[in-house]
């Protein structure tokens, strides 16, 4: 019994999404809620000096190598992470079409994900 | 002796279209398992109840119903364990012939697309197709796959897979953990042949890692683990691929 069919067994190109996925959910538990926690508890709490994000520290660190690492960890990999669990959502609810659910989810993290860049690239010009 | 009320689905196809439940009153104590309350149906208060069963052992995987809207073995489960009056149906996601016999066979298909059985040439004698010796393996060698060698077909996991409810093309826990089991096990050289399957949108990749199949796995088998170790494996599969060209 062994046909030699595989080279007609479509492969699927869940694998990128799977990786984008896995990447963002690494981003989302390590790196979002420490952004969260300094950005949007510590600093207006007061228990960090507020000078800690002034326009002129943040603009300097955020228009920097450490910069884009940021912006790829914290807003695109958790892009790419939310838009594979919505599509799959959709999946799950019956909702819409496979092809289109795809197109639709990561899309949008991708447009979202080269706004993000583009904002970078304007500010360290 | 306390009774306990059972009502099971009952399915007569050349009677009637639609399945209807049917309530019985079962005496029973605690060594009383689900399979023994149907055999007892089946012999003392209406003998046209079919179900299948055989082993009474959690070991040829036949028993399985669905009890109180989860996939059980019948004879591994037990009237104790409930509170209230049981239901009985077939096993979910499954064609149902009659009553609580369901129709294996697509099952049965998905466990043979993947080639589940050792593949090595070598060492074989000249068109016998027989090795001249046995193949050896270490303990270590045998402690990667053992956990996924346990499987008794019984088809529970599939009941509980939302994917495979969803998609009965899903190559579905069981089959993929056994592709598995054979990648992972140092006599084969069969994992060239089975990736393909695997890398399909039906294999590994239509599975969103609810992990049901393997907390109602009556084997411990836990075919979640390997559904993903072998989305790992399918990952790397493509990445190779690609570096090949």
């Amino acid at each position: 019994m062994r046909k030699s069919t595989s080279d007609n067994i479509k492969r699927s190109d869940e694998p990128i999404w799977w990786g984008l996925f896995s990447a963002g959910g690494v981003c989302f538990a390590v790196f979002v809620p420490a952004a969260i926690l300094f950005i949007a508890l510590l600093i207006p709490a007061g228990i960090m000096a507020p000078e800690a994000l002034s326009f002129e520290r943040a603009e300097s660190m955020i228009f920097s190598l450490p910069g884009l690492i940021f912006i790829g960890v914290v807003v695109c990999l958790p892009l790419f992470h939310a838009a594979h669990r919505i599509r799959h959502g959709l999946h799950d609810l019956k909702l819409g079409k496979e092809q289109l659910n795809k197109i639709v989810t990561y899309g949008s993290a991708a447009l979202l994900s080269a706004l993000a860049l583009v904002g970078f690239v304007i500010g360290i010009m | 002796m306390t009774t306990k009320q059972l009502s099971i689905q009952r399915y007569l196809p050349e009677q009637g279209s639609a399945p209807y439940w049917q309530d019985f009153d079962i005496p029973f104590d605690d060594s009383t398992s689900i399979l023994d309350a149907l055999n007892y149906v089946k012999e003392e208060l209406d003998g046209s109840l079919s179900y299948r069963w055989s082993c009474r052992m959690a070991i040829c995987g036949s028993c399985g119903v669905m009890v109180n809207n989860t996939p059980k073995l019948g004879c591994k489960s037990f009237l104790r364990e409930y509170e209230g009056p049981v239901k009985i149906a077939p096993l979910a996601h499954f064609p149902v012939e009659k009553d609580l016999i369901i129709d294996m066979e697509p099952f049965l298909d998905h466990l043979a697309a993947v080639q589940p059985y050792l593949i090595n040439d070598s060492g074989l004698i000249n068109g016998s197709g027989e090795s001249e010796e046995t193949f050896k393996q270490t303990p270590e060698q045998m402690e990667k796959y053992k956990q996924f060698a346990g499987c008794i077909n019984c088809g529970l996991c599939y009941s509980a897979c939302p994917q495979f409810g969803l998609n009965p093309e899903f190559l579905g826990p069981a089959a993929l953990t056994l592709a598995h089991r054979y990648n992972l096990d140092s006599r084969d050289q069969g994992k060239k042949q089975r990736m393909p399957q695997m890398n399909r949108e039906e294999g590994v990749w239509s599975c969103t890692f609810v992990g049901f199949c393997s907390e109602v796995c009556p084997k411990n088998v836990d075919p979640a683990a390997a559904v993903n170790q072998g989305k790992v494996e399918s990952a790397k599969d493509m990445l190779i691929g690609i570096f090949k060209g």
